[in-house]
């Protein structure tokens, strides 16, 4: 700046941006402030350079006076969090939706063995040490969401007493109660339940009502000629399940033949007692080393009243008339080789059911008998 | 302490030997006088103090660009490119124009006018008292406000949307009454009393608009400061100019009474007033 007196002249750049940056003696900013007093033009240059002085050092101190910048970077955050927070809670809701079903389950299937009727005392008595032992596993909910899971424990009790099939066979005011239930998949012995708490305590909750309707379909076969006689299939049905639960390493073959047993039970004859196949137990609920006189494994069992037939791996059918403690060999009077035998009977009316086995062989043929002994070709 | 100096400026880099970057400090000292007064012989220590104060890196460098060294035009343009460009943006308001004033500045650095034959550069001007940047920012808003200038007198003059209205009869101006020509006189003596400071503070918070945030920095006090200073200065000038007209035989109530005259019928020219130098501002303050 040559001369502030002149207002023709102005403060050179150097003096201006030394009078913004407080670099000026004395003397000089006075000089300088004096002009600025009255030269609009030499203001507005330095509010203009100060104004862009401040743009520049803007980006610079945004951040730093950018007090939320952690709520910023923690917002992205919430995202994810409030996923598997809603994840979560879903889960907690609908976890005793999914395992409603297991205490149900569980609950029919001891029902079946405790409600069942058995005249003899001590087999009674067992089975109600095995409803004790019931809860135990009602009380697993993972057992429930299988469809095989919850009756595998109790059934085992039940495939221990061969006695309440035996007893409901005996029992028309059995049969004449499951008839007039809809609900094949029920164990007549819990149909014929008089008491009204366990009536209602069986009866199908919504929770599995779906599961129940796959069994329907996995039973149609039995449900569609029940006529007469579905006490009896019922608790074939869950004797057979109690056969695939007793020893989970045969659990496979237990569902085909299933299948095969539903296929012969249509041509209008029924089951009535216990039929175990391949289950390797003795009914008395001992593990069954073969007690058999071949002494090989027992692949199929028909029990009736007193009766006991079993087949050995070999194809051998044997009798027992005191529940297995003793064994008669029947001689071969069917084809082939025989694979399963069952107990089959025809109900007439208020009468008695006359009590028969059937044997099928290799080849699907059958042959009956009524006490185990005599078989003539079906 | 040259040498010392010569070192810490890094002007080797740029291949400024110590001779030559000793008559570059003798140069801008006696230019400004080493930041004494006009008439003052500075002493050694003062001129040491004086050298100290001095931005040697930036004078340096513009120096050195100013003579054409490539390097040291690699490194303005490396430091400095970015920032002019974004600074002439924000002056002018616009990305089309700030890039042009940006380009055009660089082009005037660069040295393309020659005098003499000798290749003359913005940059010999810069005698390192504020940062390069600063004075980068304040060359761009000098550069804008003069072209800005220029070409608003070049404006058609049949545009009305500029705000030109052709001139119609103006009315003769009536004759100020005698109490507005001693109010006009109050006014004028009492702004010629104030201080350099406050006149710039008048003018740039009643004339040019301005913040007190903007104000602020450049006075380097809080905007509180400036808005304290602003309420002195005003009473101060009412007061003063009451007193003066009591000096010019009126009573305090008709003084009062004047001050409430319409600024319109007053004839002053604030700009002229204001001009005055500080110097005379000084000489009137001590006279009684």
């Amino acid at each position: 700046m040559n001369s502030t007196s002149q207002l023709d002249l102005h403060p050179d750049g150097e003096s201006l941006n030394a009078f913004a940056e407080q670099a000026l003696a004395a003397p000089e900013r006075e000089q300088v402030l004096a002009h600025l007093a009255g030269c609009s033009r030499c203001r507005q240059v330095i509010f203009l350079a100060q104004q862009a002085a401040a743009d520049a050092e803007a980006p610079v101190a945004r951040p730093v006076t950018q007090t939320g910048a952690w709520f910023w970077n923690w917002r992205f955050a919430w995202v994810p969090a409030a996923a598997m927070a809603a994840a979560l809670a879903l889960v907690v809701a609908f976890h005793p939706w999914h395992t409603a079903p297991a205490p149900e389950m569980a609950k029919v299937t001891p029902q079946s063995e405790v409600a069942a009727p058995t005249p003899i005392p001590q087999e009674q008595t067992s089975a109600g040490a095995v409803h004790k032992n019931a809860p135990a596993h009602t009380a697993n909910p993972v057992a429930g969401n299988s469809l095989f899971g919850a009756p595998r424990k109790p059934s085992v009790t039940l495939e221990q007493e061969p006695a309440p099939s035996a007893a409901l066979t005996g029992e028309p005011g059995a049969t004449a109660a499951s008839s007039g239930v809809g609900n094949a998949f029920l164990p007549s012995s819990i149909k014929s339940e008089p008491q009204p708490e366990t009536a209602a305590q069986l009866q199908p909750e919504p929770a599995v009502t779906a599961w129940q309707q796959e069994q329907k379909q996995a039973t149609s076969a039995y449900s569609a000629s029940a006529n007469t006689s579905q006490v009896s299939q019922k608790s074939m049905r869950a004797e057979a399940y109690s056969a695939h639960a007793s020893r989970p390493a045969t659990a496979a073959s237990a569902g085909p033949r299933l299948a095969q047993q539903s296929q012969s039970a249509t041509g209008g004859s029924f089951d009535l007692g216990t039929q175990q196949q391949l289950t390797g137990l003795a009914p008395s609920g001992r593990v069954n080393s073969p007690k058999l006189p071949s002494g090989q494994a027992v692949v199929s069992r028909a029990t009736a009243q007193h009766l006991t037939l079993e087949i050995d791996r070999a194809g051998a059918l044997f009798l027992s008339g005191d529940s297995g403690e003793h064994w008669q060999p029947v001689p071969q009077q069917w084809t082939g080789r025989a694979i399963e035998v069952r107990a089959k009977t025809s109900l007439s009316g208020n009468t008695a059911p006359e009590m028969k086995f059937e044997l099928k062989n290799e080849t699907g043929s059958t042959w009956a008998s009524a006490d185990g002994m005599t078989w003539t070709a079906q | 302490m040259l040498d010392e100096l010569w070192r810490e400026s890094g002007a080797a880099c740029y291949g400024l030997e110590r001779e030559r970057f000793s008559e570059i400090l003798e140069s801008v000292g006696r230019a400004q006088n080493f930041g004494l007064a006009p008439g003052t012989k500075a002493s050694r220590q003062q001129q040491a103090s004086y050298f100290r104060s001095v931005r040697l890196a930036d004078l340096v460098l513009a120096r050195a660009c100013a003579n054409g060294h490539p390097g040291s035009w690699e490194h303005f343009l490396a430091i400095y490119r970015q920032p002019l460009t974004r600074a002439a943006i924000a002056i002018t308001g616009s990305e089309t124009l700030g890039r042009e004033l940006a380009d055009q500045l660089y082009a005037e650095l660069y040295g393309l006018m020659t005098r003499d034959g000798v290749r003359r550069s913005p940059l010999d001007s810069y005698k390192g008292r504020g940062s390069l940047m600063g004075w980068l920012r304040t060359t761009l808003a000098q550069r804008h406000v003069d072209h800005h200038r220029r070409t608003r007198r070049e404006l058609p003059l049949d545009d009305p949307a500029d705000g030109y209205e052709p001139q119609t009869a103006v009315p003769a101006p009536e004759t100020p009454s005698s109490a507005l020509l001693l109010l006009s006189r109050a006014i004028e003596a009492a702004l010629r009393q104030l201080a350099a400071e406050e006149r710039f503070l008048l003018a740039s918070y009643y004339l040019d608009e301005r913040t007190l945030l903007e104000i602020a920095p450049l006075l380097h006090v809080h905007e509180a400061t400036v808005s304290r200073k602003l309420h002195r200065v005003t009473g101060d000038l009412r007061k003063q100019i009451v007193r003066n007209l009591q000096a010019q035989g009126l009573s305090k109530p008709a003084a009062q009474e004047a001050l409430g005259a319409d600024p319109r019928d007053l004839n002053l020219n604030l700009k002229k007033i204001l001009q005055i130098t500080s110097l005379n501002a000084f000489q009137e303050k001590a006279t009684p």
